[in-house]
């Protein structure tokens, strides 16, 4: 990305090794560089979306060794030696939609769409904790996460809904 | 069991059964590339080479800038440029204003205005890098005392710009019908004084811009967030001191949110053009961080300060309205400035008052500036009528339902002229109210009302109550008022109708080679799903599936002057479009088609996405004749493209409003809403059990969308009501600057809406749809104020000042008494519907004094 670095510009780096869905990566990075900002610029997951950069909006969720976590507010470096899982990470091969992407589709869960990736990843980590949420634990599971346009109503039938497929897949697709 | 469960909200995209796509619940065409990470917002562009700009920004809230000391950050070795006020004055201009006679350039020139200006921009590879230059900027202050609200300001012992010599630019008084009269006959005359916080939409992606200048052809090529770019492209072009056809503006398909707010990002797009510029066309990106967007992102909205008045009768009949407020609109009026006026259009809201009188002050204080927000100024004066009708209702000793619904408009008047000239085009406001009701009626039988409960609830200092009223949303603005404040109001007596300028909206198709159509919005989205609605109603027009239909976007160069996604406009304005498109486009085919067969046009006709010859020997599909049209000399056959003028014109009951430059809104829409608060007398915590709500707003075109702006406008307008405001401390210094402190609404916050719909098609539009977007933002604040005005009635508290937050929840209670802890008071459910009345007034405000004060 830089030009014409001159010796005392060059910034310190230190060099990190983790999975990136699924696959390995290896990096000189920056001390100071954000998680959120190593995905999207260094490894192309645009799909990591940053809102606030301060730990409220939840757009930049991503699963860091399967738990939720805000990468704005993780550094890169910190993530050294973890798998990290994106929601680029969740489409499945020929671009087949996720249960749960599909569920957010099915049920006009997302507007703008901003927040989307987010509350995304979100699902999949309470629906591997918890595979049939009742409203209040996705209210509790989804509490980290903003979103300004749907006014939540859709994201409750859309984590019901992925639940429901989850459920469907793991009795060999539904009971008829 | 499972796998049927095909939701009435979400069918599925293939054929229908039924005879149309409008009208279904499509789904969404834009949410694929969404879901999987695809979508390109505007964060996500970055052109090979692009370097990127940082801001030095004010830490004071007004100050004379003694020095700006640049040459450090020159130095610093990942320094690309430093810009300042004096480089723009050199060789550009200064933006555009909301009213005339304002000088704004994007940096800050000699003075800064509040906290958060920008007064340098610096650019360098990225922006972790210019961010390291930005703090090398070094900036004298001569501090000024800073104006921190409107009440201050109108005293105009501090100017904000000297030069105007007023901190009051723009004000106005107008009189509709007699109202002295009204006043003085009435039996009572009820008064109120209402405040609502500084809010804003605060979309989730933030605003940004990339430019890049091409020095061969001497262009701007921009891409950006803003909204409405085809309409406010001048406050860049004109900036720049280009021609409209030499600065390119491209809004990605995807933006994340604007609610109105993006409309005034024009700052940022500005200061990256001219970046590339400087830089002989090196791209350069700008992306504003969330505190730069909360504390001086240029979006703030409305903060008003109301005095309202209400001459009723013994018999309940509401006589006249006298409505006064002052607005802070922060440190420049930037346009849009007209959502002091768009409450005109829904003047006296859904009820049936023959004389009223409107006058407000725009204030400039040492705040960021203010623009639209969804509902642009409709939502506070809603919020004000209604609290003022709750008043009128104690005063008479009337149940408050019972007394609105005494006043509503009949649907027998429909189509209803305000006394401020604009039409309601129809409704049936009493059904609506009814269908309200029966919604709760279980809530007061066993349910969450039930007065068994309400009583138990009360021993814990837990107040229950709901208040079902109708709430107006205007839709489908017109563009010709928009300019009032700049124009000669004393010429307006004389205007005709005919003087009246209307833009319409563009909407163009082409068959492509494979047969399937691509149209071409002249409006930019920010998550509406036009793409989709699109593609429902061309599909309907072509006799095609939606599937078959793409949906791109044009950049500002390329389409014409036009208004845009804004005042709930699209699904009307883009199903007129859809409709002439649809028209133009297939009788081009027809003339295609009978030319190649070398018969008459008549001998043709268009039927599902071809044309058959009548005699029935030949049938070309939309494939075929993109390929005859491939190989034909002479105009395309397979395109086309129109112009949807603006519905009202059309309408003469609208003469009036379009001659004087009163607003014009042919749609109204209706919320009739009963949201069941629990307010918390010990903590003054307010809790929705939940959001009972009916809406109507027309032909629904697509259900699933309708409901979702419902949804998310409710969360907003519950978002207004009770967390979120911009608030400033004494110096004029933000105190909220992070998601921290201005609260958005999470999943806790928004209740289940329970929502039903009832359908009065529009008159006045083509489908029968009337405009849909900003409704919950425009009803809910309303509904949960008084609603919370009921759950606290036997206490004698009212929400006067929204945000109604915890803390001014128990500050208005301890004036009332009541403290953590005296759980007897009012235990006894009784509703009391004395005590708070505020008695009858004769004669209007004193100005001088009123409309503001205590703002806590
Ligand atoms: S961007 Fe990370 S929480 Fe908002
Ligand atoms: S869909 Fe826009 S923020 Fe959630």
């Amino acid at each position: 990305m830089s030009v014409d670095d001159t010796p005392q510009t060059e910034p310190p780096t230190e060099e990190i090794s983790l999975t990136v869905n699924g696959e390995t990566v290896s990096a000189e990075v920056e001390p100071r560089l954000k998680l959120s900002d190593f995905l999207r610029r260094e490894q192309g997951l645009r799909g990591v979306r940053v809102g606030c950069e301060h730990g409220v909006c939840g757009a930049c969720t991503v699963l860091v060794d399967g738990k939720g976590v805000k990468s704005c507010l993780m550094l890169a470096v910190q993530a050294d030696g973890s798998e990290i899982t994106t929601v680029e990470g969740l489409t499945g091969d020929g671009g087949a939609l996720h249960p749960i992407q599909e569920a957010f589709h099915e049920t006009h869960a997302l507007q703008c769409g901003f927040c989307t990736s987010g509350f995304v990843v979100a699902t999949k980590e309470l629906l591997e904790e918890n595979p049939d949420p009742d409203r209040d634990a996705i209210e509790h599971g989804l509490a980290d996460n903003v979103c300004r346009c749907t006014g939540y109503q859709n994201i409750y039938e859309a984590v019901e809904r992925a639940a429901d497929y989850a459920d469907e897949g793991s009795h060999g697709g539904g009971d008829g | 069991m499972s796998g049927s469960e095909a939701a009435p909200d979400a069918e599925p995209e293939a054929a229908p059964e039924s005879e149309s796509f409008t009208g279904q619940s499509v789904r969404r065409f834009e949410d694929r590339r969404i879901l999987t990470g695809e979508a390109e917002y505007i964060h996500d562009k970055a052109p090979e080479g692009t370097l990127e700009l940082a801001l030095v920004r004010s830490v004071h809230a007004h100050a004379e800038i003694e020095s700006i000391d640049t040459a450090k950050a020159e130095d610093h070795p990942d320094c690309e440029l430093v810009l300042t006020a004096e480089d723009l004055k050199e060789h550009y201009n200064p933006q555009p204003c909301g009213l005339n006679g304002f000088e704004e350039w994007s940096l800050a020139d000699g003075k800064v205005r509040f906290a958060g200006e920008p007064i340098a921009a610096v650019v360098a590879r990225d922006r972790y890098a210019a961010e390291d230059v930005a703090e090398l900027v070094n900036v004298r202050y001569d501090k000024l005392p800073p104006v921190a609200g409107a009440s201050e300001a109108r005293k105009d012992e501090v100017l904000v710009h000297e030069d105007e010599g007023t901190n009051v630019p723009d004000s106005e008084h107008l009189t509709f019908g007699d109202p002295g009269i009204a006043f003085e006959e009435a039996d009572h005359v009820v008064e109120g004084e209402y405040s609502w916080g500084r809010v804003s939409g605060v979309p989730l992606e933030t605003a940004g811009a990339v430019a890049e200048y091409d020095p061969e052809g001497d262009t701007f090529h921009i891409d950006c967030n803003i909204q409405l770019h085809t309409l406010v492209d001048d406050t860049v072009f004109e900036t720049l001191g280009y021609d409209p056809d030499d600065v390119y503006i491209n809004v990605p398909p995807d933006v994340g949110g604007s609610f109105g707010t993006k409309i005034a990002i024009h700052r940022y797009v500005n200061l990256v053009a001219m970046a590339s510029h400087q830089l002989g066309g090196t791209p350069v990106k700008f992306v504003e961080d969330r505190v730069e967007n909360l504390q001086g992102g240029d979006v703030h909205c409305s903060e008003r300060d109301y005095r309202v008045r209400l001459a009723v009768d013994d018999d309940g009949t509401m006589r006249g309205l006298d409505v006064f407020f002052t607005d802070d609109f922060g440190a420049w009026p930037h346009y849009p400035i007209n959502q002091v006026l768009k409450p005109l259009s829904v003047l006296t809201n859904s009820y049936h008052i023959d004389h009223a009188e409107y006058e407000y002050e725009l204030v400039l204080t040492n705040k960021t500036a203010q623009t639209a927000y969804r509902g642009f100024g409709v939502d506070p004066h809603h919020y004000a009528l209604e609290m003022v009708v709750d008043e009128a209702a104690r005063e008479l000793g009337m149940d408050p339902t019972e007394f609105r619904r005494q006043n509503l408009i009949d649907p027998d008047q429909m189509p209803y002229v305000l006394p401020s000239k604009n039409v309601y085009d129809s409704g049936d406001y009493p059904e609506a109210l009814r269908r309200i009701e029966a919604m709760i009626e279980d809530e007061r039988d066993g349910g969450l009302l039930d007065p068994e409960v309400v009583a138990e609830k009360r021993k814990e200092g837990k107040y229950r109550g709901t208040q079902p009223s109708v709430v107006i949303e205007p839709g489908v603005s017109g563009s010709d008022w928009t300019d009032r404040q700049r124009s000669d109001r004393d010429a307006l007596a004389d205007r005709t109708p005919d003087d009246a300028d209307e833009l319409p909206e563009h909407l163009r198709a082409e068959v492509a080679e494979d047969g399937t159509v691509r149209a071409y919005l002249a409006t930019d989205s920010s998550g509406q799903g036009h793409q989709t609605l699109v593609a429902q109603l061309l599909a309907d027009e072509l006799g095609i599936l939606p599937s078959d239909v793409a949906v791109d976007y044009l950049d500002s160069v390329d389409a014409p002057t036009e208004y845009g996604s804004a005042a709930s406009r699209m699904a009307v304005m883009l199903s007129g479009a859809a409709e002439g498109v649809g028209e133009e486009l297939r009788e081009n085919l027809v003339e295609l088609a009978a030319d190649y067969w070398g018969v008459d046009p008549g001998d043709v006709s268009y039927r599902d996405g071809g044309v058959d010859r009548v005699d029935g020997d030949d049938r070309l599909e939309l494939s075929d004749l993109a390929d005859v049209d491939a190989v034909r000399l002479g105009e395309s056959g397979t395109y086309a493209e129109f112009d949807y003028p603006h519905p009202a014109r059309d309408v003469p009951e609208f003469d009036e409003a379009f001659a004087r430059k009163y607003p014009v809104y042919p749609t109204a829409a209706y919320g009739a809403n009963a949201p069941i608060v629990e307010v918390d007398v010990n903590t003054g915590e307010v809790d929705i059990l939940e959001f009972y709500t009916v809406r109507d707003c027309g032909t629904m075109l697509n259900p699933m969308i309708v409901e979702g702006q419902a949804h998310g406008g409710i969360a907003q307008g519950i978002g207004a009501a009770l967390m979120e405001e911009f608030a400033y401390d004494d110096n004029a210094q933000p105190t909220a600057t992070t998601l921290f402190e201005y609260l958005l609404p999470s999943i806790k916050n928004v209740p289940d809406i329970e929502m039903d719909h009832t359908v009065t098609p529009s008159p006045f539009t083509e489908t029968g749809a009337k405009g849909v977007g900003e409704g919950g933002m425009i009803d809910a604040p309303a509904s949960v104020a008084t609603a919370i005005n009921a759950a606290l009635d036997p206490l004698g508290v009212t929400a006067d000042r929204l945000p109604f937050t915890p803390d001014r929840a128990r500050r208005r209670l301890r004036e009332a008494g009541v403290g953590p802890g005296t759980d007897g008071e009012g235990g006894d459910a009784v509703t009391d519907g004395g005590g708070s009345g505020r008695g009858s007034h004769d004669g209007r405000f004193d100005h001088a004094d009123s409309a503001g004060g205590d703002r806590r």
